[in-house]
């Protein structure tokens, strides 16, 4: 009994003194970055190859440089299942040590959006989340390069228009999406391009008890007989979408999806079946780039990967875009360390990293990953860098490039942008302003 | 009085305007009415026998579809890779009624349903450790279910009815009559029924319970197998098959939770109302994706006048 006695005192010292070191010790060795991931779920088919690029190139990092800078980094997931619920559990439990919240939903974004003020730690949602999330003078701590999904509603409709937004005048266009905040965020930007270019949005959401069921869905689509279909889906919804296209015989050349319905795992599905079905997208995979071979050597085939081998995991469009999504944080702690002089840069001076990035060509081709993301620099004001897009198309085998860089109709977008961020921080008030950023 | 146009008399003009489209929303409303009816069996199989509300039947589906595709990836023809799920299937059984149902015989309903709660976890856990959680591909063709479509012209019109989902609807009826048949003719039946109307009187005649409910929650387990099969033929194999159970609840809810023909008729109901009513009315009307909730009203509507269901027993207790 004495012995047991014992024995718990001493674990409970030890366990207290790990508690009490292991941030102190963290802060000067290691630089933490948590991610609400999602790996099980209704959605994991889409989160799991997007977070085992994200691990990778940390891994790489550490495997190969020794970390950034000579700093490890610690990547951790907490898992989500995409459940905001559980996704604000695992932002509490994070955040003491956190340098970095990365939400991966934009249900869960919009919860810790109130929080990054009080908390003072910088939200990476990369390519999703609120889209006037731009407007870095109101959301100081929240940051969505290298596009937002406004950015991807305009070019989608550039893209269907053959650049003449004018051409969709009479025209109706399906807008099939998740009934999600997610699914509903380019609501906005796509009612007031309708309205102004006179063409008629007929939006048809998907419930989450419907995304592998359909039908109902497309027989509306039958019905109405759109031009196109422009899909923001999640998960399971993409590949239901597409095996429904497939069946309702809709020419896939009208498809259009957001650049999370552009998974190769979903259209593996359907194979030749979902020819000339398109997505735009902000990455693009390229197997044979210095940075997937360093990937190759140093974490793939060194077995410390978790991809599947088998499924060509390692050269899917999602694999590679969670790549992408590390490489940007890591720039943007790159940039804090460098400016700030220090080893582990604290969130606050990581969000003047995040809001300093500037990956063009030549820091894109210096970092082994030319052509495969689209180059962008972000601001003071400007918490998304806006680069653009490529489309991609599926051959019947896998994504291929199918259009130059796109831009997004900025003239257009960020009017709304801002009047959306003014209404959100109305709404919330007292909401601080940074009235030191200048546009 | 446009309103009363758009819910009264549009919908019903729109159904005589264009016949074969509403041939084709019948037809949808069927197969998903049949797939709502399979997975509301498994659930009723297992509350007959033992009273446990079985939370984990949705994942069981995930579970036995991602086996039957996983043993297939790893090189195993599909007539065998079958059998083989059918085997882990009953090994589940087993385990569960070794590990976790025998050490909670008496203990309160809310307990055993608790139970099922940490198997869906085990079961989400294990099967993402095994088989990982991308989307995988059915091995439709490999199991001889055709993939082409029967296309006709009705009225001037176009309805394509989908082989698989042919073979689907096919497959169920088999299924559903075997299970009848094997409920009603058969002795090991007859044990379930009675264990289902009297667990102390069922045990006093000798019926073993532990043999049952490994029997049962193996019945649950082949149903979950074809359920997974027929769902992930549409849409593909991953853990998002497991949300659909949660369409099976508004079907025993309006079937009754013990009977079995109630799981079918509800299943089959729902399923052709919610579509019905989503296409005439929902996206019309409400903006769609009516079948969210369409069948928790009906369900509620029918528990307003029939509290034990349609088909369900009705208990009365004196105290």
């Amino acid at each position: 009994m004495k012995a047991l006695f014992k024995t718990a005192i001493l674990s409970s010292a030890l366990a207290l003194g790990v508690g009490l070191a292991g941030p102190v010790a963290a802060q000067d060795d290691s630089i933490y970055i948590p991610n609400l991931a999602y790996r099980t779920g209704p959605f994991a088919s889409t989160g799991t190859p997007l977070m085992n690029g994200q691990r990778d190139y940390i891994m790489m990092l550490n495997e190969r440089d020794g970390g950034l800078n000579g700093v490890k980094l610690q990547y951790d997931e907490c898992e989500t299942g995409y459940n905001t619920e559980k996704g604000m559990e695992c932002y509490e439990k994070t955040k003491a040590r956190a340098v970095v919240t990365q939400p991966w939903s934009t249900g869960i974004t919009l919860q810790v959006l109130p929080k990054s003020n009080v908390d003072k730690i910088p939200i990476l949602a990369a390519g999703y989340g609120f889209s006037p999330m731009s407007d870095g003078k109101v959301f100081q701590w929240a940051y969505n390069p290298p596009s937002s999904y406004w950015d991807g509603a305009s070019m989608i409709l550039q893209n269907i228009s053959g650049g003449d937004l004018a051409s969709l005048k009479g025209k109706k266009i399906a807008f099939l999406h998740l009934d999600h905040p997610f699914g509903k965020e380019p609501l906005p930007l796509l009612e007031a391009m309708a309205k102004k270019h006179g063409f008629t949005l007929v939006p048809i959401p998907v419930g989450l008890t419907e995304m592998q069921n359909q039908s109902a869905q497309w027989l509306q689509i039958r019905r109405e007989r759109p031009d196109f279909v422009i899909m923001w889906g999640w998960g399971a919804m993409n590949a239901g979408a597409i095996t429904e296209a497939v069946k309702t015989k809709y020419p896939m050349n009208q498809f259009v999806g957001v650049w999370w319905s552009g998974h190769d795992g979903d259209m593996k599905l359907v194979g030749d079946a979902g020819k000339g079905y398109r997505s735009i997208s902000w990455s693009v995979p390229n197997s044979e780039s210095g940075l997937m071979q360093d990937i190759k050597k140093y974490v793939v085939d060194a077995g410390k990967s978790q991809i599947n081998q088998g499924e060509g995991e390692f050269d899917s469009v999602f694999y590679q875009r969670g790549l992408m999504i590390s490489l940007m944080l890591v720039e943007g702690i790159k940039v804090a360390q460098d400016h700030f002089d220090v080893r582990a840069p604290n969130p606050e001076q990581l969000r003047w990293g995040l809001e300093n990035i500037k990956l063009d060509e030549a820091r894109l081709k210096e970092l082994g990953a030319d052509g495969m993301l689209v180059p962008f620099s972000t601001s003071c004001s400007n918490h998304t860098g806006h680069g653009g897009g490529w489309i991609l198309e599926w051959d019947g085998a896998k994504f291929v490039k199918a259009s130059d860089l796109l831009q997004p109709d900025r003239a257009e977008i960020e009017p709304l942008e801002l009047e959306k961020a003014k209404e959100y921080a109305d709404a919330n008030a007292p909401w601080p302003v940074n009235e030191e950023c200048k546009m | 009085m446009e309103f009363l146009n758009n819910v009264l008399v549009k919908p019903f003009a729109d159904m005589a305007a264009a016949p074969d489209f509403l041939i084709q929303v019948l037809w949808e409303g069927l197969v998903g009415g049949v797939l709502y009816a399979l997975i509301a069996l498994g659930f009723v199989l297992i509350y007959k026998s033992s009273r446990i509300f079985n939370f984990a039947q949705g994942i069981m589906v995930v579970f036995a579809a991602l086996t039957l595709v996983g043993l297939h990836e790893r090189g195993i023809p599909a007539y065998l890779a079958l059998p083989l799920t059918l085997a882990v299937m009953f090994v589940l059984a087993v385990s569960i009624e070794r590990v976790v149902l025998r050490p909670l015989v008496n203990q309160p309903d809310i307990i055993l349903f608790m139970a099922t709660i940490g198997i869906t976890m085990f079961l989400i856990g294990f099967g993402e450790l095994i088989f990982g959680g991308e989307n995988k591909v059915m091995i439709t063709e490999q199991l001889m279910i055709p993939t082409g479509s029967f296309e006709f012209e009705p009225f001037g019109g176009f309805v394509s009815i989908e082989q698989k989902d042919l073979t689907a609807v096919i497959g169920a009826v088999i299924l559903v009559a075997a299970l009848l048949y094997f409920l009603n003719k058969s002795k090991i039946g007859r044990a379930i029924r009675a264990l289902g109307d009297d667990h102390q009187a069922a045990l006093s005649v000798g019926i073993s319970l532990s043999t049952i409910w490994v029997i049962v929650w193996f019945i649950a387990g082949v149903i979950a197998l074809a359920t997974g099969i027929v769902w992930g033929a549409r849409a593909g194999v991953s853990f998002a098959l497991e949300v659909i159970a949660f369409k099976a609840l508004p079907v025993l809810m309006l079937g009754g939770l013990e009977s079995v023909m109630g799981a079918i008729i509800g299943g089959l109901a729902i399923g052709i109302l919610e579509k019905v009513f989503e296409i005439y009315w929902g996206q019309p009307l409400l903006g769609g994706n009516t079948e969210a909730w369409f069948a928790y009203m009906l369900a509620l509507l029918v528990l307003l006048f029939r509290p034990q269901g349609l088909f369900g027993e009705k208990i009365i207790e004196r105290v």
